[in-house]
């Protein structure tokens, strides 16, 4: 879903929810395409070693996700500028990853729209990750 | 006392650089392929990464790499055989390093806290990327639920050549001493 275009974003906005059903194929490939090699996002005997239930996704991933959860969202134009996470429960495969959020705050700052956005992707083990962060649209017209 | 040498130790390490060796330079420029492995593998279907047409209409005015790629491309290319030996590195290390004088002090464990972006501009074809970590603080002990231990907290910050910023990041780890949770 794209931002209309007939109107800017107001506080309260809801972002459309976004559902990942994890797989550990989702989780390997996210880990490789971030380029982490690290064995506890491929390898369910490694993680297994360390005390995990199964391989879990990688840090860059979850940024991946905002990205693409802010994006869906707020449309091509959208520029992210920042972006700050804190990180809760793992999540493994076959879990169900829920984004939601929600604007938190906007400005025009020369011709653009600033907007905040808090956030949280959670499953049924609590918040994987909460977050807030900032998008510049070009200011609507 | 123990405390202070290694609470001077560490205070120390604040604003060194993490890791040796000078920035850690991408092996690749920002490319099309990389950019479309990503994309795929997050289902993002934003077109400004992929689609020439797309982007160039848009505000960036051609292709550019998710924002979020950012700490992607300076990744170290890995040595798979012997990864799972060397804890997860992807690469040798040698030498000691800030993280293993917290292991020696009994702050084996780690847990990533923290992870923020500041991104200056998106990045574009052909961007060659280099990124230089510091360490920015290393708390004083704390009581946690993990057990005791200390965050750690480092900014890297991503270069164009010759020395454009196109982006920071604030990464915060706990390091802390397993199996000393309270009860």
């Amino acid at each position: 879903m794209t931002r209309p275009r007939s109107a800017g974003p107001a506080v309260g906005d809801p972002l459309p929810t976004l559902t990942i059903p994890v797989t550990a194929t989702l989780i390997a490939a996210g880990a490789i395409a971030t380029r982490d090699f690290m064995p506890v996002h491929h390898d369910r005997d490694y993680a297994a070693e360390q005390g995990a239930p199964d391989i879990f996704m990688n840090i860059l991933s979850d940024t991946g996700y905002c990205s693409r959860f802010l994006t869906d969202w707020a449309g091509p134009d959208a520029m992210v500028t920042r972006l700050a996470i804190r990180l809760g429960v793992p999540v493994f495969p076959g879990h169900t990853l829920v984004y939601t959020g929600e604007v938190a705050g906007c400005s025009v700052q020369g011709d653009e729209d600033v907007v905040e956005v808090a956030f949280r992707a959670a499953t049924d083990l609590g918040d994987h990750v909460t977050g807030t962060a900032t998008l510049t649209l070009p200011h609507h017209r | 006392m123990g405390a202070e040498t290694l609470d001077d130790e560490l205070q120390a390490l604040v604003g060194q650089p993490v890791g040796r060796g000078g920035p850690s330079v991408a092996p690749d420029p920002v490319n099309q392929p990389m950019i479309r492995h990503w994309a795929a593998a997050f289902d993002d279907r934003n077109p400004v990464y992929v689609d020439p047409a797309a982007a160039a209409s848009s505000r960036f005015g051609g292709i550019v790499a998710p924002p979020l790629m950012l700490q992607t491309w300076t990744m170290p290319t890995p040595t798979l055989a012997g990864i799972a030996g060397r804890g997860g590195s992807p690469v040798e290390q040698d030498g000691d390093t800030a993280l293993s004088v917290l292991d020696r002090a009994g702050y084996v464990g780690t847990l990533a806290t923290n992870s923020e972006f500041e991104i200056v501009r998106y990045l574009r074809l052909g961007d060659v990327v280099s990124a230089t970590t510091v360490f920015a603080s290393i708390s004083e002990e704390k009581q946690t639920r993990m057990g005791r231990g200390r965050f750690v907290t480092w900014v890297t910050t991503y270069t164009v050549e010759p020395d454009e910023v196109v982006g920071r990041q604030t990464f915060r780890i706990l390091k802390f001493e397993p199996g000393g949770a309270p009860s």
